[in-house]
């Protein structure tokens, strides 16, 4: 299913990024919570605005560098001219990309429960379901921007491509979600993003509408991936 | 003896002229096969179909009967590469490139890598990006031979190399010929390509407009050309009355060339005996004259 020389490689190369950024979100969610506040307003303050910016670099930029700078480069003849199946490349990137999603999430959360902790002094089963659904929540955002970004990166042979498109796309959306916050005049902006899906008022009145979001994320993800995963494995390279 | 390498009616047009065009060659297993051709003439998409990174338009192409398209992956385990254009990951070190491409293929001894190593003149523990084009182009020689692939493809590979280098590239290209290793290499160095190639293919936009098997050619050719120069115009102006095959001729110095086949040699030294000859020289037929030739003339659409 997947080379475990070529993961060993991903990791390697996109490990620094992946920290800074992972270490940069947990720190700042570990400081908005750690201000004694509650979780309600923690979740409306951080959650709203910062972090879907601070992964959207990671998504953005390892998107690029997974595949289509590689063959823009020309480095990935070097793989290919192993017995390593196109398919397999595809797969390992994609397991990477998603993978390293998840745990950075999953660290945001950790850090979030910490630090609410240390500050508030308790926490309730309720409000570790409330962290642990945000940044699950934030992982299926992340998954279906990621998708997009790695589509682009299997379908163009030119980094500066995948950026303009992948990263064109990914950026608008986050930039269409903060732009529907400055009043009613900018709401209808609201729809044309997919970082809407992610419902925080949803999860944070525990009515269960943000499920089907979730799965409409899940779907775009999981689309985006295959598509891209078999594109890449049918076409020309000029390798 | 089987065709280990087959390209059939091969086709793969990237529109304006570009691309490669019915492209029908047969390599023997244990033959060095070389492709020469200007620069854009197609020789790295020919390489490109056969390492199945390319699929073609039209045609096929098939490396031991296996589809280079459809098993692409599968026979890399047969085939060693060397890209026409060489760009390493980065920041590792000649080393750990060649460590980690011995990771991928399974391989566990680096005792061949060590040995071209030492040939090449290679130092290993460079950093990948500070070497210099010859250095990478080692290190990519290196990766292609190390594992000891039956199958060679090797595109330009000789390009940023010394001339000592280029010498000891040659060496390892006989050994492995020696082995009994079947090698298709494209070039644009004629002398590097009269070394070592049984037969050379010469395309021309995209097109093959020769195949010319190395025996007939330097020293080989049962069609010799000679330069003569008469010390006076009597004897020139003699030499030109009889019936020889006259390519060129340089009336101010009394200067001829004469195209003669080996058994018709005693006919011109009959001739010569009896005239005042300043010098007589042998022009080999190179395989850079036989290209200029047929690339001249050859017209292709």
């Amino acid at each position: 299913m997947i080379s475990k020389t070529l993961m060993k490689q991903t990791i390697k190369s996109n490990f620094t990024l992946w920290l800074i950024l992972t270490g940069l979100q947990a720190t700042m969610v570990a400081l908005v919570a750690g201000s004694g506040t509650n979780l309600q307003q923690t979740a409306l303050a951080y959650y709203n605005m910062l972090p879907g910016l601070i992964s959207a670099v990671y998504v953005i930029v390892t998107g690029n560098k997974l595949l289509a700078q590689q063959v823009d480069k020309g480095t990935l003849a070097y793989v290919l001219s192993t017995p390593v199946k196109r398919s397999k490349v595809a797969a390992t990137q994609a397991i990477f990309f998603l993978g390293s999603l998840f745990l950075m999430f999953s660290i945001s959360a950790a850090s979030h429960l910490i630090a609410h902790y240390i500050s508030v002094g308790s926490i309730t089963s309720t409000e570790v379901g409330h962290v642990l659904l945000l940044n699950l929540g934030l992982f299926v955002l992340n998954a279906a921007l990621s998708g997009i970004c790695f589509l682009a990166s299997c379908v163009f042979n030119l980094s500066k491509y995948v950026t303009a498109v992948g990263g064109g796309i990914v950026g608008a959306f986050i930039v269409l979600n903060i732009m529907a916050m400055f009043g009613d005049s900018f709401n209808w902006m609201r729809n044309l993003t997919l970082v809407t899906l992610f419902d925080i008022n949803s999860i944070l009145a525990n009515d269960w509408v943000f499920i089907w979001k979730f799965i409409v994320l899940a779907v775009v993800g999981a689309v985006t991936y295959a598509i891209g995963s078999a594109a890449f494995t049918k076409r020309d390279l000029p390798l | 003896m089987a065709e280990i390498i087959k390209t059939k009616g091969l086709t793969k047009d990237f529109g304006q002229g570009r691309g490669i065009f019915d492209i029908d060659l047969g390599i023997q297993k244990g033959e060095v096969f070389g492709l020469v051709g200007i620069n854009g003439s197609g020789k790295s998409t020919i390489m490109r179909h056969l390492m199945g990174f390319l699929q073609p338009d039209k045609g096929r192409a098939s490396i031991a009967g296996k589809n280079c398209w459809r098993h692409a992956a599968e026979l890399k385990k047969y085939v060693g590469y060397i890209p026409g254009e060489i760009s390493f990951p980065d920041s590792r070190s000649g080393l750990d490139f060649l460590r980690l491409q011995a990771d991928y293929m399974g391989l566990h001894s680096m005792a061949y890598a060590d040995e071209l190593i030492e040939r090449l003149n290679l130092d290993p523990t460079a950093k990948l990006k500070r070497m210099s084009k010859g250095m990478k182009q080692k290190t990519a020689i290196v990766n292609a031979f190390m594992f000891d692939p039956d199958i060679l493809l090797l595109d330009e590979a000789t390009t940023g190399l010394d001339p000592l280098m280029q010498k000891s590239f040659t060496e390892i290209v006989k050994q492995e010929k020696k082995k009994g290793k079947t090698i298709f290499m494209s070039s644009h160095m004629f002398d590097e390509m009269e070394g070592v190639c049984d037969r050379v293919a010469f395309l021309k936009n995209g097109h093959i407009v020769h195949v010319v098997a190395m025996q007939t050619i330097l020293g080989n050719e049962k069609l010799k050309e000679y330069k003569i120069e008469f010390n006076n115009a009597t004897d020139y102006a003699a030499i030109l009355a009889r019936p020889f095959d006259f390519l060129r001729r340089r009336d101010e110095l009394n200067q001829v060339v004469i195209r003669v086949l080996d058994s018709d040699i005693n006919q011109l030294f009959g001739v010569l005996a009896t005239m005042d000859v300043r010098f007589i020289s042998y022009k080999p037929y190179t395989l850079e004259a036989c290209f200029k030739e047929t690339y001249n003339n050859t017209e292709v659409a």
